[in-house]
């Protein structure tokens, strides 16, 4: 009863923070409920002799720093909407745990995908990746991770056959962030396309300054590129805004933090001997970081810039 | 530009990626991180911040199963060289007094948790150290609202080294975090500011230890619970000290050593461990570079990564 009337106060309230479990859903928002139940049609209650235990647990925005600590910035850093998690054991083996997030968009899915792309490709969903016990995959607006506590070849055996069962029942396929596809593919390196929005996983993937000084938000999307250059790498990133307005802002505030001694409009060598080059075209921002020469770090934003054009 | 810092009255600046590029081409610290350096007025004038490291090759009786009986004892020694005591509660009564309120501020974290065998040899010697056992609380999420916490008059920091997804490595200074209400309005920048938390909520003045529990670190993390078992290793030790920075920036280079020899190449933190930098030259909440730091080392040296 006690259980109960904290989760009345939660849903109706919205001030405390706590995971809710499947049983309070009489006591939801409409919206909220068919999203749960959306989420736990998508997964099986059992798979190879696995079967599901305890109750279901969701977590919403709020709530996510209870499950996942510190890495909830990540998926908050994407829009994310709500998240099941679901452990299933088998007598004499490891417990799986399955995290089933709705990020509502596929954009986002995607990009919260990309955010970690250590492993193998597995071949499930829309693009996966297996490594230590950790099964991961995007598919529409889903991402999905299975984990194996431990990794005994039946519990592998296992884990992969959930993400199957998972992969099949989410039966319609998103698309990719269009902003990605203006990244020129020529010597990109594999698995080096980052899709974000702030600036907190901006520094993540590359540290660029501790405060925001390409303004970005959640509105604005970005692809991070790293790219192959001999031996070194270089980064081309490519920002979008949501109108030309805030994309000009931005690029005056980035000029003036991190170029101010800009050998000519744009274009800078930095204390590495490296080169950073900055573009402002309509409501994007291109910039390139680490090129071995003016000339190349100039060429890889004409690059994108020939992309756009023909958006 | 950071060096400037100091000279303009610590006024926030900002940082970018080009500072530690200009550092980096300064110092013959090849790729060296801005925020670990200091300034050579403050390193001069700075007394050496112990740290012991002690580890036994027999503290795990199996994977993740930590001995009681020899942890006690490793705890015994560190403390007892710590206070440059033979007797450990000697040591002890060095910290803690009898009329004190002491909490225990573990770590509950599900794949490596601070154990329960580090908990309970802590509150026994608190206890031998004349604190009544009604007067000690251990806790963890639950700090706020626990009695003991909420008047305690000194706190014994004890958590496992792990590197995390957010704010580059779970350390002593970031075991505070649950003291906090609102724990993400310290998560910017990777947590960079992590430190303010012990201004904030008065716990610099009450912490008489740090612990660093090594049994098994974590040196890498995947996924959204940031842990595979693939990457943790029995490093079997502790690092004991009363500056948290110092305890802290040590383990990190143990674990960063580990990732060196695991992965065959220099792997930094990702994100980097900023926030123990900065807890020292931004917070001065104690030191972090290793010329700063007396190292003892107790026990084991097999595979000591440092």
């Amino acid at each position: 009863m006690k259980k109960i009337v904290w989760l009345t106060v939660f849903f109706f309230l919205q001030i405390l923070p706590f995971p809710f479990f499947a049983e309070g859903a009489g006591f939801m928002a409409n919206d909220s409920k068919d999203l749960m139940t959306t989420l736990q049609t998508l997964l099986p209650r059992e798979i190879n002799g696995w079967k599901a235990v305890e109750k279901d647990e969701f977590y919403d925005p709020q709530t996510i720093f209870d499950y996942i600590n510190g890495a909830g910035e990540v998926y908050r850093s994407y829009n994310f909407k709500f998240l099941l998690a679901r452990r299933f054991s088998k007598t004499g083996q490891p417990d799986l745990v399955v995290d089933l997030f709705d990020m509502a968009t596929s954009e986002d899915a995607f990009g919260v995908f990309t955010h970690d792309l250590e492993g193998e490709e597995a071949g499930v969903g829309q693009g996966s990746t297996y490594k230590g016990g950790l099964l991961s995959f995007w598919k529409d607006s889903f991402f999905v991770s299975i984990y194996t506590e431990e990794e005994t070849e039946e519990a592998i055996a296992a884990l992969f056959a959930l993400g199957r069962k998972v992969d099949s029942s989410i039966t319609k396929e998103g698309k990719e962030p269009e902003v990605v596809s203006f990244l020129p593919r020529k010597n990109l390196a594999e698995k080096a396309v980052h899709y974000f929005h702030n600036h907190m996983i901006l520094n993540y993937h590359f540290y660029l300054s501790d405060e925001n000084i390409l303004l970005l938000n959640q509105k604005t999307e970005v692809a991070l590129g790293i790219y192959a250059e001999g031996d070194d790498k270089n980064y081309l990133l490519l920002v979008r805004y949501p109108e030309e307005r805030k994309a000009s802002q931005a690029y005056e505030k980035f000029i003036q933090a991190y170029m101010p001694d800009a050998q000519e409009p744009g274009l800078v060598q930095t204390e590495d001997k490296k080169w950073t080059a900055a573009r402002l075209r309509k409501d994007f921002i291109i910039a390139v970081f680490n090129a071995s020469s003016a000339s190349s770090a100039k060429e890889a934003v004409e690059q994108v810039e020939k992309k756009l054009s023909q958006e | 530009m950071l060096l400037n810092m100091k000279e303009e009255g610590m006024s926030k600046k900002i940082i970018t990626r080009r500072d530690f590029l200009r550092v980096a081409a300064l110092t013959p610290l090849a790729g060296a991180f801005a925020y670990g350096l200091k300034f050579p007025e403050a390193k001069e004038a700075t007394e050496k911040a112990r740290v012991v490291l002690i580890r036994d090759e027999n503290a795990l009786r199996s994977f993740k199963n930590s001995n009681p009986d020899v942890i006690h004892r490793m705890l015994d020694e560190a403390v007892a060289t710590f206070f440059n005591e033979k007797d450990p509660i000697a040591a002890w009564k060095k910290m803690i007094k009898p009329s004190d309120i002491v909490g225990i501020k573990s770590n509950v974290w599900g794949p490596i948790p601070t154990t329960r065998e580090v908990e309970q040899a802590i509150k026994r010697r608190i206890i031998d150290a004349g604190v009544a056992e009604e007067n000690i609380g251990i806790d963890d999420r639950g700090v706020r609202r626990n009695p003991i916490f909420r008047k305690a008059t000194a706190l014994i920091n004890a958590r496992p080294a792990r590197t995390h997804h957010w704010s580059g490595m779970g350390t002593c200074i970031k075991n505070y975090i649950t003291f906090a209400p609102r724990w993400y309005e310290y998560h910017d920048d990777s947590c960079a500011d992590l430190a303010t938390i012990w201004k904030d909520f008065g716990l610099k003045e009450k912490t008489r230890l740090n612990i660093l529990v090594m049994l098994n670190p974590l040196f890498h993390g995947i996924g959204p619970h940031h842990y595979s078992d693939r990457y943790v290793w029995e490093y079997k030790g502790f690092l004991v000290g009363q500056d948290p920075v110092a305890v802290d920036a040590t383990g990190m280079r143990i674990i960063q050593a580990k990732r060196r020899e695991f992965f065959g190449e220099d792997r930094p933190l990702k994100p980097p461990a900023k926030h123990i930098f900065l807890a020292d030259t931004r917070h001065g909440l104690g030191v972090s570079s290793s010329d700063q730091i007396e190292l003892i080392k107790l026990g084991w040296k097999g595979d000591i990564l440092i």
